[in-house]
C-alpha cells in the first residue's frame, strides 16, 4: 500500500514567453490537508491543472495515489475530485442538476441532497446557477469536488473573491473533508488561509518549492518568532543609524516599520530609549508573532501579495 | 456507468437547458416563421403592384399628351399627375422613381438611380406607351397588346415566391445551426472553461459531443416541422416530394453544415472571433447560394463559382424535390459536391479540434 497521495518529481512545465513550472517536487500523505502557498503567477495553478491531467508536463513524473497518467487515466479520474479556480457552468442549470448531470459519469457517487447539506445550499438547489452569489458558486464548485467520493481533492484558491464569513464556511467544508479521511490538497495565497487549514504546506514562487513542512515548523524555522511593528508620529528617523543604535536589522514597508526580534522583552527597552534620545514619536508599536508572510519575505525578499 | 444511458441522459440535459434559453428559441423557431411571413407577403405576387410614374401637368394639353395618357392606362402604372413645381419638389426630395414631362415636341423622362431596380421597368414601359401613342396619332388603329399569362414553368404545380422561399429557409437554418449554434457552443465552452470541468471527469469526450449533436437534430427536425406547418396553413405550399428523400437530403445537409461549424471552431480562440469568422462564411453563403432569389441575373463566372459551395447544390435539390416532387436523377452532381465538402469539413474538424 502506497503510503504517498501525490509524488512529484521534476515537475516542468514552459510557454511560449514563461517557464511556469521549473523542477517541482513535492510529496503528499494519505489523509492529510497539504498547501501550496505562493503570489499569484507563481506556478501553483499550472501545477494543479497536470496532476489534475488537464495540461500535460514537459519532463518530470506525476504519480496519483501510485498512478500514472498515461497508463490509468480513467481510473484517475474516477478517484479524484477536482474544483477548478474558476468553475463555470451552463448559466440555466440548477445546482441540483448540476450534481446529478455530474456525479452521474461516476460508477460511484454520493447523493446530491446529502452534498448540498454539506455545503449548505439547500436553500438555492433549484434556483439557476447565474442566480447564485460568488460564495454559492464556490459551495456548489466544492459539492462538485465531492460528487464521487473522491479519496484526493484538489481545490485551486477556494476562497479567492469571498468575504471573511463564506471563507470560514469554505473552510469548515474542507475540515469536513479531512475528517472524512480524504486528501486534501488547495493551492492558496492567504497565509491565515494556509495557516488554518494546512497540515503541511509547501512554498512555491518561480515554479519551484522553497521551503516545506508543518505552518509551525516553517515559522519556527525563522528563528525570530516575534516581530515589532513600528510606525511614526512625524517624521521617521534615518533606518540605518535607527538600526545601528537598536543593534537589529530594521525592514521599512512604506509608511511602516517591522523589525523581526528573537526576544521582545529585551528589545523594548531599547526602542523606548532610542525614541527618547533622536526625538521620534511612535503612532504605534505592537508586537506580534511570526506569520507565513514573514516566511515568505525572508526567503525571497517580497511580499505574497505583489 | 452504460455509455447509453449516459448519452441519453447527456442529451436530455441539453434538451432541457436548450428549452430555458428564450432568445434561441426565438432565433429557431419564430425567426424562420416570421421571414416567410413577410416576404411571402410582400412578394405574394397578382396584379396589386403597380409601377408608380410621376406626369408634370402642362397648362396647354397637347393631343400627342393625351393620347400617351391614354395608352399609359393599359399598362399597370398608377399616374400621379402634378404640377411642375411639386413634381420638382417630389424629386428633390428622392421620392420619385420615374417622372414624365411633355415638351412642346415631346417627351422627357428622368429615373432616379437610387431607385433604378423598378425605375428601369418602368422606364421601359412607358417607352412603349410612347411608341403605341404616336402610332395612334398616325392614324393607325391602336396596336394590340401581346396577352400575358402567369404559370409556373418548370414546376408540377402553380407555384409562388413562399413556396420558392420556404425551401431556401430550411437550408438557411441547417446552416445558421451548424455555424451559430454548434460552433458557437464550442467556442464558447473551451473558452469559459467548460470543457475543462468536465475533462477531469470520467465522461468520454464522444458521448458530450454526441449528446450535442442529437440535440441539435431534434431542434432542426422540429424547426423545419414547424417551418413546414407554417406554410401549409399560411400559404398552401404542399411538399410535392417524398418525405423519405426530404429527410434524406436534410440529414446530409445537417452534417455537413455541423461539420463546418465544427472545423470553424478551431481557427478563433474567442467567441468575438469566432462571431467574425463564422459570419465571413455565412453572409455570402446566404447570399450567393439562392435562398432569397435565384442568380440568373448574375455574372456566368459567379453562377459557376457558387454551384462548387456546399448551400447552392443542396437549395437546388431540395427545391427540385419539395416544388417540383423530383427524385434524386439529375441532382447527383450536387449531392456529390454536398457530400466532398462533409467529408473535408469532417476531416478538418477532428484533424484540428481541441478542448482547450
Amino acid at each position: 500500500m502506497n503510503e504517498l497521495a501525490l509524488e512529484i518529481r521534476g515537475l516542468r512545465k514552459a510557454f511560449p514567453k514563461v517557464v511556469a513550472v521549473d523542477g517541482l517536487d513535492l510529496e503528499v500523505r494519505k489523509g492529510e490537508v497539504f498547501g501550496l502557498l505562493g503570489p499569484n503567477g507563481a506556478g501553483k495553478t499550472t501545477t494543479l491543472e497536470m496532476v489534475e491531467g488537464l495540461q500535460e508536463p514537459d519532463a518530470g513524473e506525476i504519480r496519483v495515489m501510485g498512478l500514472d497518467w498515461k497508463r490509468h487515466g480513467q481510473e484517475i479520474r474516477t478517484r479524484i475530485g477536482v474544483q477548478l479556480q474558476a468553475t463555470s457552468l451552463f448559466n440555466k442549470i440548477t445546482p441540483r442538476e448540476a450534481l446529478d448531470l455530474i456525479g452521474g459519469y461516476y460508477p460511484k457517487r454520493r447523493g446530491t441532497d446529502e452534498l448540498l447539506d454539506i455545503v449548505q445550499l439547500q436553500e438555492k438547489a433549484d434556483a439557476y446557477h447565474i442566480t447564485l452569489s460568488g460564495g454559492q458558486m464556490q459551495r456548489l464548485a466544492l459539492a462538485l469536488a465531492l460528487v464521487n467520493d473522491p479519496e484526493l481533492v484538489f481545490l485551486d484558491e477556494p476562497t479567492t473573491g469571498l468575504d471573511p464569513q463564506a471563507r470560514r464556511s469554505l473552510w469548515d467544508v474542507v475540515r469536513r473533508m479531512k475528517a472524512e479521511g480524504r486528501t486534501v490538497v488547495l493551492t492558496t495565497h492567504y497565509m491565515d488561509e494556509a495557516e488554518a487549514l494546512c497540515d503541511r504546506l509547501a512554498i512555491v514562487d518561480h515554479g519551484r518549492v522553497i521551503a516545506r513542512g508543518t505552518p509551525a515548523s516553517l515559522i519556527a524555522d525563522l528563528g525570530l518568532p516575534s516581530v515589532v511593528e513600528l510606525s511614526f508620529d512625524g517624521a521617521a528617523p534615518d533606518p540605518a543609524a535607527f538600526a545601528a543604535r537598536l543593534g537589529s536589522p530594521v525592514e521599512v514597508r512604506e509608511s511602516r516599520w517591522e523589525i523581526p526580534a528573537a526576544d521582545p522583552k529585551s528589545i523594548l527597552p531599547k526602542l523606548l530609549e532610542s525614541a527618547e534620545s533622536t526625538g521620534t514619536t511612535y503612532e504605534q508599536l505592537h508586537i506580534r508573532r511570526a506569520t507565513l508572510e514573514d516566511v515568505f519575505l525572508h526567503r525571497t525578499g517580497r511580499s505574497l501579495r505583489d | 456507468m452504460n455509455h447509453g444511458k449516459l448519452l441519453w441522459r447527456q442529451y436530455l440535459m441539453e434538451c432541457k437547458l436548450y428549452l430555458r434559453d428564450r432568445g434561441a428559441m426565438f432565433w429557431t423557431f419564430l425567426f424562420p416563421v416570421l421571414m416567410l411571413l413577410g416576404f411571402g407577403l410582400i412578394f405574394r405576387g397578382g396584379n396589386d403592384p403597380k409601377m408608380p410614374v410621376v406626369w408634370v401637368q402642362q397648362a396647354v394639353v397637347q393631343p400627342k399628351d393625351r393620347a400617351m395618357l391614354d395608352t399609359l392606362a393599359h399598362f399597370p402604372t398608377k399616374l400621379e399627375a402634378m404640377s411642375a413645381a411639386d413634381a420638382e419638389a417630389k424629386w428633390q426630395k428622392g421620392e420619385t422613381a420615374v417622372q414624365v414631362e411633355p415638351t412642346p415636341d415631346g417627351f422627357r423622362m428622368k429615373v432616379n438611380s437610387y431607385l433604378i431596380a423598378q425605375g428601369q421597368m418602368t422606364a421601359q414601359v412607358v417607352q412603349q406607351a410612347f411608341l403605341m401613342s404616336q402610332a395612334q396619332l398616325g392614324g393607325q388603329p391602336l396596336p394590340k397588346l401581346i396577352p400575358v399569362s402567369v404559370e409556373s414553368p418548370g414546376h408540377a404545380h402553380e407555384t409562388n415566391y413562399a413556396a420558392f422561399l420556404l425551401p431556401g429557409l430550411l437550408g438557411l437554418n441547417l446552416m445558421s445551426m451548424g455555424l451559430f449554434a454548434v460552433g458557437m457552443v464550442i467556442v464558447s465552452y473551451r473558452e469559459k472553461g467548460k470543457f475543462r470541468r468536465l475533462a477531469v471527469t470520467p465522461l468520454p469526450k464522444w458521448v458530450f459531443l454526441l449528446g450535442q449533436i442529437m440535440h441539435r437534430l431534434t431542434v432542426v427536425l422540429l424547426q423545419s416541422a414547424v417551418l413546414l406547418l407554417f406554410g401549409l396553413i399560411v400559404f398552401h405550399i404542399h411538399n410535392q416530394g417524398s418525405y423519405l428523400l426530404l429527410a434524406l437530403i436534410m440529414a446530409l445537409g445537417t452534417a455537413c453544415f455541423m461539420a463546418l461549424g465544427f472545423a470553424l471552431t478551431s481557427f478563433a480562440e474567442t467567441s468575438e472571433t469566432y462571431g467574425a469568422i463564422s459570419n465571413l462564411v455565412f453572409i455570402p453563403l446566404m447570399f450567393l447560394s439562392g435562398v432569397y432569389f435565384t442568380l440568373d441575373a448574375a455574372p456566368k463566372w459567379l453562377q459557376n463559382a457558387v454551384i462548387v459551395l456546399p448551400l447552392s447544390p443542396f437549395l437546388k435539390t431540395l427545391r427540385a424535390v419539395f416544388n417540383d416532387g423530383a427524385g434524386l436523377e439529375g441532382h447527383y452532381l450536387g449531392m456529390g459536391i454536398l457530400a466532398g465538402w462533409t467529408v473535408i469539413f469532417f476531416g478538418l474538424a477532428v484533424k484540428r479540434f481541441r478542448w482547450a
